[in-house]
């Protein structure tokens, strides 16, 4: 592949600007601007609302070099409206063949300490990729991606300093039309903290934080309450 | 007894209308009510990640649209199960339109199941899971469907579970004896 030249920053979340994949997508593509690419951002959940919506977004992969494709984990997957905005690229780039290939890198977060959890999630992007006659450039897997609290990352160090160091590799790489090197993905991949003692946290201190966001909501509601079970 | 089908296909697709055929002429025979939803015909927005089922109107969608109804009939079903066309591996965005509404069953609360971290459940009793997808595109894509069928059983906790895939170009009369299995599997026929 030549020398690319520019880079889609495809948000697969229904948070949009305020999602944490999007913060890690973002750091990397800050990356390959520094390295002469010029950027452009599209969001899936708005542009799957119409059909020029989606055909818009099949022309931007169309011309992009590399797509950094962020989404978070749902349900062991990929929110459903991505899914189908993949299937309409696929269905698009089969119908309308394309000489180039853009590179396409996933970036994958979950509030889950444990990266395991995203590995089949990764795999359907990964076949994806091959469907779409798209080149894979590797992933990028983030677990507790809720920690990033949807703040950019910070290379000062602390708990993203692994991550923003894989990145940091992972553009480099990327930037010579290459995709990431597996010293990348692991860098980006490694817990944000001891996996013991992020497993421990989360279920101490994970019902306090979600009661305090219901708190937050006004009264507080039943956080038990199973509203469907009469008539069972 | 109830039984809820959740049909993923994205269009009229002979060979996941056979299949469903095939699972309501057994699951009708043996004595179940079943209940088929054609999700392509359904209006339901896509979750939004708010987390508002869990922190403002705990186990119900703060989406007034037809996701609702999913997670309810899920509650009020003793058996589930999921039709899809195998995509990338995984399941079409019609089927996961409904699963992304699976999650007011559970609550937002952590605990370690399976040596891993997962949500504990909000009701005391789930549905039994078949999973079904069919013609996969490359060989390797089953594996990945199965391995997925398999996470999702640890999330939704279903006492018993099957999954199977029905290969292209199979003789569509075989789709009768593919389903006894997986209904034999999950014990719902002997």
């Amino acid at each position: 592949m030549s020398q690319p030249k520019t880079v889609l920053l495809l948000n697969g979340s229904p948070k949009c600007e305020k999602s944490n994949s999007r913060q890690i997508g973002k750091f990397l593509s800050a990356k390959l601007e520094e390295k002469g690419l010029k950027p452009e951002e599209a969001f899936i959940a708005r542009l799957i609302k119409s059909p020029q919506g989606t055909e818009k977004l099949s022309k931007l992969v169309d011309q992009a070099d590399i797509v950094v494709f962020t989404t978070p984990l749902y349900v062991d997957s990929i929110p459903s409206f991505t899914i189908k905005a993949m299937e309409m690229i696929r269905d698009h780039r089969v119908v309308e063949p394309q000489v180039e290939k853009p590179l396409l890198v996933a970036v994958m977060n979950c509030g889950f300490p444990e990266k395991e959890h995203m590995e089949i999630a990764l795999k359907i992007i990964k076949n994806f990729a091959e469907e779409a006659s798209l080149r894979w450039g590797g992933a990028v897997s983030v677990a507790m991606g809720e920690a990033l609290n949807g703040e950019p990352l910070s290379e000062s160090g602390g708990m993203t300093r692994n991550l923003t160091k894989g990145l940091s590799l992972a553009a480099a790489s990327l930037a010579e039309g290459q995709p990431i090197p597996l010293e990348a993905e692991e860098l980006t991949s490694k817990s944000f903290l001891p996996l013991f003692l992020a497993k421990s946290m989360l279920r101490v201190f994970g019902k306090r934080m979600w009661n305090n966001q219901a708190k937050g909501n006004g009264d507080k509601p039943d956080m038990y309450a199973r509203p469907y079970e009469s008539g069972r | 007894m109830k039984a809820v089908i959740f049909n993923g296909a994205r269009d009229a697709d002979p060979v996941i209308a056979a299949i469903e055929s095939s699972l309501i002429k057994l699951l009708t025979r043996e004595g179940w009510e079943v209940d088929v939803v054609a999700l392509r015909e359904k209006q339901i927005a896509g979750c939004l990640g708010c987390f508002g089922c869990w922190v403002k109107t705990p186990g119900i969608c703060v989406i007034d649209d037809y996701g609702r109804e999913i997670t309810r009939k899920i509650v009020h079903s003793e058996l589930m199960i999921w039709l899809t066309p195998v995509t990338f591996g995984g399941y079409s965005s019609e089927l996961k339109k409904a699963l992304d509404h699976s999650i007011p069953i559970l609550l937002p609360y952590f605990e370690s199941y399976n040596g891993q971290v997962h949500h504990k459940m909000r009701y005391e009793t789930h549905p039994k899971l078949i999973v079904i997808g069919t013609e996969p595109l490359h060989a390797e894509y089953e594996e990945t469907f199965l391995a997925l069928t398999g996470r999702n059983a640890l999330n939704v906790r279903p006492p018993k579970h099957a999954a199977g895939v029905f290969r292209k170009n199979e003789d569509l009369g075989k789709t009768l004896p593919f389903v006894e299995d997986l209904l034999r599997k999950v014990e719902v026929t002997s």
